[in-house]
Order: structure tokens, then C-alpha cells, then sequence
């Protein structure tokens, strides 16, 4: 007690100062309204039904991107890893009628195997992030390509359908939504209290220090790395599902790497690494959502959406290294 | 005798190099450290620059292999392939600037790597609230007044060290090497500092710390051990202290006729006057002027402040106070482009960074700086006129290379060190300042360099040469600037300069008191 009393008035406490998360729902919520007044279509439970299971299949892909930031990396490989996903789950539906249950498997796979490719090249070549991952957004979507072989998924076995669409065991609440529950309930766990993820953030505060400190740091980024590409691939699965349509530019056309850092960085999480928001990814997603469905709604031509989305990156990173500077 | 060392170095907490050696490349950094650091006991290490106090501490603590000899504690051989290794022995490096974590709070980074858990109903967790309560009890046992939960951002340097004590501690390591730790610290942090080291080893704890200030060498010190060129010179333990042979044992070298340079080419005119220059930060109240054809040494210790003053005078670090004349005109403030302009160049130290582009050639490289100065044809720069002079800048700093269109990497380190001076020197300067002109070059070049500085100074420039090497500078320079902790703290000129008289002249300036007279 004696100890708080002697700290200084303006010295913050981690993480107690920053309601990054009421100023999302705060902010969400404005948007929300105002577009309302003028087109009160946005506002009925259909839409908005649609708005929040729009933001899942980001969010879960963006909360992998969460956990590779916080480690002061970045993957730039998602994009194609959740097409390449979404592509192959969907064309085995499609033409071979393979099992929900084994769509997991194979979505599951092909995210850690390919995701553990994109650690091994960070943690055991040397390899930076940026780079590493930009090749292999080509290779993997190169991979899409090869594999679709000019097809495309339109469409999915009912059991697809349902599981992107309905709730399980006749529950009001989408299987997607719940998926998204357990998922950020698990980072949280992970980032917030569990070893693993304080060595994950203890990596992105200094990698050097880390190591000295006796953490496996290549391990951790491998493991981190392989992480990003299952949340990325089961983003693919939630989305092929969901909409039941996959082709060779899902992920990449809707530059679903660039919407996944965004989101992180507007959520709390800093480009330089060492702190992360989970729930602020979430959010944030939901916040694009919001923002996106709203520009159809007031009817701005779409060609100004990713301009948005730049504008929102440069906004989190300017806030986010103001905060840095101010602190020193 | 040996038998009561073979029954202390048994003891718990005893730590012993034998024969430690290391070599990056050809170049031996250690030749054959043997030293005994016991529980209870403060051994310090002093040596000058390049005389392998670090490196001898990294390989103590894990963080770099030896090249050969042998690590004992408490008697039997280890082998430590990492620092956590090393900290599972007992064995903790406090860096003189702690590595930090600054998002994580204090009590986390004490703990990071080990973190205390718990079982839950979710699987084994972070245990906060015993996370929390060990890190107070290891700093309140130290009675840092420091609350566990500020972030590590907020900590002073001097509170970063503090905490790296405690965390040692915490992980029940009970040898702590402290690398320079006061070097950034105000007397007032460094008497708290001390203030731990006697606990620590009033409690037993095997210590041993680096540092250039006598004064406190001497007060805290049960042991020194002096470091020369990669060997120990000399251990003397308390109460046999002596100022002066410490001094000379630092800076006393094998008997090396070191060849002064020919008589001084000075002339009369200023080329640069620098007065009362400060930056605010690393260096305070700075004066000289330097005449044409002069060559002007900085000595001092390694982080002393020369290369920051360079930087200011030549505009590429903001000045807080004080003035630069070049030719008698005030240019203080103004950016590198515009010294340039006007006659001033900076050969900076690192090479690879600042100075060469490596792969490209030898011509590009040399006509880089000057580019606005090559006939152009049609807007294009004419590859004859380039080609001229890149031919005359190899001639004249016999430059060692295959052909003009050599890529500057397959040059040995002093043929490219040649091509960067002759860059800077195609462009005409006025006074250049060379930050360590010959690091990282052979020995045959660095004579073919000396010469071309001495050519330099005949023509008329004038020359600020930076050298950690005090042979070097007794070799180039008319007159030596000394310089310690950011402050000119004595001259030397003429007959007064030697090797020896350069290395004591800024050592003593870490020893105030010392009055070891040149």
C-alpha cells in the first residue's frame, strides 16, 4: 500500500487505463445509430444479425494476426491461408460429399502444417516476418490455384450450410458465433494467464531479453506462426460454410491481411509488440463490419472501402505510437 | 598453499576461469584468462578499450562460448551453452543498460521465463497474486522502495539494475557480474547501488563488477584484476591498493617504438573553431580550434562522447549550446548537406553503415559524393569523365583492386576504407574529421592510410581524427584532446605525447584524486 502511495500520480498502471473496449462499443454503437436515422433498414435484427456474423470469420482470422503482433511479427500469409482453406474444404464437400467433421480436420491441417512452414522460415532462417509471409501469400495462393483447378465452390452440403448458418442443438445463436466465443475466450486465457502467451508477449517486448531470460524464443515464434495459420484456415472453413461459396481470390480479394492488422492495431494491439487486446480485436471487427455493411447502406461506392480501411490502419498506428512516445 | 586453493575453490559460490580464451576471426580477444571470483568477495575488472572485460564477463555468464579453457564452480568443470544455463547455476550478468521488457510489469519481467502457476479449472495459469508478493518480498529484502506493478517502462536505468539485483536473487542466483553498471548512473544511484553490492556480499553472494572510476574501484573492490590486450596483467587484493600501479599496469605496454609523425605541417590560418559545444545529453562545454594542416586528436574511452561530438559539428546531431566556425563563418545549426557545401566532411566509424556502399563499384562509389560535379551529357552523367576520376582517386590512395568496375565488396577492409576516403576527398573538403579511420583494416593498410592523412595535412586540410587506438593517435596527431565523460579534460602536444602519456591522460581523469603525474 505504502508502495502505491509513493508511485507517481501519472504513472499508469498496465492495462487499467486503457478502455480501448468501451471506446469501440461506445464508437460502434454511434455508427450504428446514426446510420439508422438515415436509412432505418439498418437497424432491423436481420441486418444486424448480419452485420455481427459478418465481423466472425475476420475476427477469428484477426485473433490469430493478434497473437503473431503481440510477438512483434506479422502474417500477411492469412489472406490466402483462409481462401486455401475455404477453397479445399469446399471442393471436397462439393464434389467428393467429405463429412463436416472431416472438413475440420483438413482445414486444421493445412493451417498448422503451412502456418509451422511460415514459423520455421521467421524462427529458423532468419527469415523477417514481412518478407517471409509475402512469399508465401503467393505460394499459398498460388496453391489455390493449382488445387481449383478453374472451379469454384457454390455450393456446400446442408450440413455445411447449417453449421455456418444455424445454432447447434437448435440454439438462437449461430454455430459461427460460438465458435468465435471459444476461440476468444481461448486467447484471452492464453494471452492474458496463461505461460505461453506472457512468453509470447514477453517476445515481442524484446526478443533479445527474452532469450536471455531462458524462453525457447524460436519455439514460440514457430508455434505462434502455426497458430495464425489454424485460426486463418478455420476462418476459411467458417466462411465457405457460411456463405457456401469459395473461390480463388477468397481471402486475398478482400484483402483479409490488411483487415486483420487493421483491426488488431484499432483493437489495442501494438505494432511494435509486447501488448495485446483480444477482446479489442473482436470488437474492432465488428466495428469494420458495422463501418462496411453501413458505406452499402448510405450507398458510397465501394470503391472507397479499402481506402477506409487504409485510413483506420494509419489511425490505430498513429494512436498506438503517440501512446508509446508520450510514455517514455 | 595450493592445497588451501584446491579446498576453497570446493566451496560453494567459487567461480573460476582457467585459462579462458577467445578469438573472433583471426583476432584473439582473450589469451588465456585465469581469475577466481570467491563468495563474499568484490572482484573488480579494469582495463582500457579492447582489453576484454566484457567479453571475458559474457563468456562468465553463458553468453558466449569461449574458444577454449575451463569454467569451474565450486570446483567441478561447466559448461554453460546459454545464459539461462548460467542462471541455472547460480551465475547472473547484470547489463549496464538491463534488457527491458517495458509492457510487462516489473514483477512480470522478475519473473519472465518462469512464471508461478497454479492449477484451475482451465489448466495450469499465471499465478498472479504469488507472482506479485515474491517480486515485493525480493525488493522490499533489498529495500527498493519500487511498486511491483508499474510498468518496466517507467523504471530509471538505475531502477532497472535495482530490479535485476532483486531478480537475481529471486532466482536464487548467488554470483552476480555487474558489467559497467555505473557508468550511467548519478553518485548519488551509485552509493545505493553500492549500498546492495555490500549487502550482497555481506550475505555471501560471489561478486565482481566493471568499472573505469578509480574512486570506486577502490572502495568497493576486495580484489582488482587489471585486463591488457587480452591479458590479466595483474590481481592485487586489499589492502595493497596503489593508485599508480594500477594506472601504469592499465596503460603500460610491451616495449613497441611507436614512430611519431614528422614534423608538424600547422599553419597559421583557423580551418575550424568549435566553442562551448553541448548537446545536453553525452557531452558539455567542448572547445578547440583547428588550424590548416593541423591533425587534432580525440582520445578517450570507448562512449565517452567523441563520435557524438563530431556528429554535432558536422550538423548531423542537434547542438543545445555552444558554436561552430568553419573559415571564420558561424555555420552552428546548419544540416550536413550545407557543411558539405562548405568544406567539412565526416568519415564516420562504421563503414558498412555510413560510409561504402558494398555492392557496388569502385567508380560509383568514389564519384557518389560529388555526382553534381561530373559532366553530364544531355542530363546523363558522362561515364568518361566518372571513370577519370574514379582512376585518379585509385592512384592516389592506392586503392588495391582488379579494375574500376569492382564491386566494393570483394576489397579487403582497408581498400574499401581507402575508396570511402577517397569519396570524401574527390569532393575537396576543407577539414575532415575521421571517426576511427582505421578499424577493422590490416596492418599494411593502415600505413598506406596514415600516409594519406599526413598527405592530407601537407596539402593543407585540416584533420579531427577520433581513435581509440593511442598509438594511432600518437602516430597521426600534433596535438590530443582527451576527452571523459563527455568534458575535454586535458591536452597534449608536441613532445608530450606518447602512447602511454594518451591512455593515462583520460584514466586519470576517471581517477580525480589519482595525481599519478604523465
Amino acid at each position: 500500500m505504502s508502495a502505491a502511495a509513493a508511485r507517481p500520480a501519472a504513472d499508469p498502471r498496465p492495462g487499467w487505463r486503457d478502455r480501448r473496449e468501451l471506446v469501440l462499443v461506445a464508437v460502434t454503437a454511434a455508427s450504428a445509430g446514426a446510420v439508422g436515422i438515415v436509412n432505418p433498414g439498418f437497424l432491423t435484427v436481420e441486418n444486424l444479425r448480419f452485420v455481427a456474423l459478418n465481423s466472425v470469420v475476420l475476427s477469428i482470422v484477426a485473433l490469430g494476426q493478434t497473437l503473431v503482433i503481440a510477438m512483434r511479427g506479422i502474417d500477411l500469409s492469412v489472406a490466402p491461408l483462409m481462401g486455401l482453406s475455404a477453397m479445399v474444404c469446399g471442393l471436397l464437400a462439393q464434389t467428393h460429399g467429405l463429412p463436416l467433421w472431416g472438413a475440420v480436420g483438413v482445414a486444421l491441417a493445412i493451417g498448422l502444417a503451412l502456418g509451422t512452414l511460415n514459423g520455421v522460415l521467421v524462427a529458423a532462417l532468419n527469415i523477417p516476418p514481412i518478407i517471409t509471409t509475402l512469399g508465401t501469400y503467393s505460394l499459398f495462393g498460388g496453391l489455390t490455384f493449382l488445387y481449383s483447378d478453374g472451379t469454384q465452390v457454390d455450393q456446400v452440403p446442408p450440413a455445411y450450410a447449417a453449421f455456418g448458418n444455424a445454432g447447434p442443438l437448435g440454439l438462437p445463436v449461430p454455430t459461427p458465433v460460438l465458435v468465435l466465443l471459444l476461440v476468444t475466450a481461448a486467447c484471452w486465457f492464453a494471452l492474458g494467464h496463461s505461460r505461453f502467451g506472457r512468453a509470447v508477449l514477453a517476445v515481442g517486448n524484446n526478443a533479445a531479453a527474452a532469450y536471455n531470460a531462458g524462453l525457447r524464443v524460436a519455439v514460440i515464434r514457430i508455434q505462434v506462426y502455426a497458430l495464425s495459420g489454424l485460426l486463418a484456415c478455420l476462418g476459411g472453413l467458417v466462411f465457405v460454410c457460411y456463405t457456401g461459396s469459395a473461390t480463388v481470390t477468397t481471402g486475398t480479394g478482400d484483402h483479409v491481411e490488411l483487415q486483420s492488422i487493421a483491426v488488431a492495431l484499432v483493437g489495442g494491439t501494438l505494432i511494435a509488440g509486447g501488448r495485446a487486446n483480444v477482446l479489442g480485436t473482436v470488437l474492432a471487427s465488428l466495428f469494420l463490419s458495422t463501418v462496411l455493411t453501413a458505406l452499402v447502406f448510405l450507398q458510397v461506392p465501394p470503391i472507397w472501402y479499402s481506402a477506409g480501411e487504409g485510413l483506420m490502419i494509419l489511425v490505430a498506428v498513429r494512436g498506438g505510437t503517440r501512446r508509446a512516445a508520450g510514455r517514455a | 598453499m595450493s592445497a588451501q586453493r584446491d579446498a576453497d575453490s570446493a566451496m560453494p559460490g567459487f567461480y573460476a576461469a582457467q585459462g579462458i580464451r577467445k578469438s573472433y576471426g583471426a583476432i584473439q580477444v582473450l589469451k588465456g584468462i585465469s581469475l577466481d571470483l570467491k563468495p563474499g568477495r568484490m572482484v573488480t575488472i579494469m582495463g582500457e578499450n579492447g582489453a576484454g572485460k566484457s567479453t571475458l564477463f559474457k563468456i562468465l555468464a553463458g553468453q558466449v562460448p569461449p574458444t577454449g579453457g575451463t569454467l569451474r564452480l565450486a570446483g567441478a568443470p561447466v559448461a554453460l551453452a546459454s545464459p539461462s544455463a548460467a542462471h541455472a547455476r547460480g551465475i547472473y550478468l547484470v547489463p549496464q543498460e538491463p534488457a527491458l521488457l517495458p509492457e510487462l510489469s516489473v514483477a512480470e519481467t522478475m519473473f519472465v521465463g518462469a512464471l508461478p502457476t497454479r492449477g484451475g479449472p482451465l489448466g495450469r495459469r499465471v499465478d498472479w497474486a504469488a507472482m506479485r508478493a515474491r517480486a515485493r518480498a525480493a525488493l522490499d529484502a533489498l529495500e527498493l522502495p519500487i511498486d511491483v506493478d508499474r510498468p518496466a517502462r517507467t523504471l530509471s536505468i538505475a531502477q532497472q539494475q535495482q530490479v535485476e539485483c532483486a531478480k537475481a536473487l529471486l532466482r536464487g542466483c548467488r554470483i552476480i557480474l555487474f558489467d559497467e553498471p555505473t557508468s550511467p548512473l548519478t553518485s548519488h544511484e551509485v552509493e545505493h547501488l553500492f549500498s546492495i553490492m555490500r549487502r550482497l556480499k555481506a550475505d555471501g553472494c560471489t561478486l565482481s563488477f566493471i568499472s573505469h572510476r578509480m574512486d570506486e574501484v577502490l572502495e568497493i573492490s576486495d580484489e582488482i584484476a587489471v585486463l591488457r590486450d587480452g591479458v590479466l596483467v595483474d590481481v592485487v587484493a586489499r589492502p595493497s591498493f596503489d593508485r599508480a600501479r594500477l594506472l601504469s599496469r592499465m596503460v603500460g605496454r610491451p616495449l613497441k617504438a611507436v614512430p611519431r609523425r614528422a614534423a608538424s605541417n600547422a599553419r597559421d590560418e583557423v580551418a575550424l573553431e568549435v566553442r562551448g559545444l553541448s548537446d545536453g545529453l553525452r557531452f558539455a562545454d567542448v572547445g578547440f580550434s583547428l588550424r590548416r594542416g593541423e591533425v587534432l586528436g580525440l582520445a578517450g574511452l570507448v562512449g565517452a562522447g567523441r563520435t557524438e561530438i563530431a556528429e554535432t559539428v558536422f550538423g548531423v546531431r542537434p547542438a543545445a549550446a555552444g558554436e561552430v566556425r568553419l573559415g571564420g563563418a558561424v555555420v552552428t545549426g546548419l544540416d550536413c548537406h550545407a557543411m558539405i557545401r562548405r568544406g567539412l566532411v565526416y568519415v564516420p566509424e562504421d563503414r558498412a553503415r555510413h560510409g561504402a556502399v558494398l555492392p557496388m563499384t569502385i567508380t560509383e562509389n568514389v564519384t557518389s559524393g560529388l555526382l553534381d560535379r561530373v559532366r553530364r551529357r544531355a542530363g546523363l552523367l558522362s561515364a568518361r569523365d566518372e571513370a577519370r576520376i574514379s582512376a585518379a582517386a585509385v592512384r592516389d590512395f592506392r586503392v588495391r583492386c582488379a579494375g574500376l568496375d569492382q564491386p566494393l565488396r570483394e576489397l579487403s577492409g582497408g581498400n574499401q576504407q581507402k575508396v570511402v576516403f577517397a569519396k570524401w576527398m574527390t569532393t575537396g573538403p576543407r577539414v575532415a574529421i575521421l571517426d576511427e579511420p582505421t578499424r577493422g583494416v590490416d596492418v599494411g593498410a593502415k600505413e598506406d592510410i596514415y600516409e594519406m592523412i599526413d598527405a592530407m595535412a601537407r596539402d593543407g586540410m585540416a584533420l579531427l581524427v577520433i581513435s581509440s587506438e593511442s598509438e594511432e593517435l600518437v602516430r597521426l596527431c600534433d596535438r590530443i584532446l582527451s576527452i571523459y565523460e563527455g568534458r575535454v579534460v586535458a591536452e597534449l602536444s608536441g613532445a608530450d605525447i606518447s602512447p602511454a602519456a594518451v591512455a593515462r591522460s583520460y584514466l586519470t581523469a576517471a581517477a580525480p584524486s589519482g595525481g599519478v603525474a604523465a
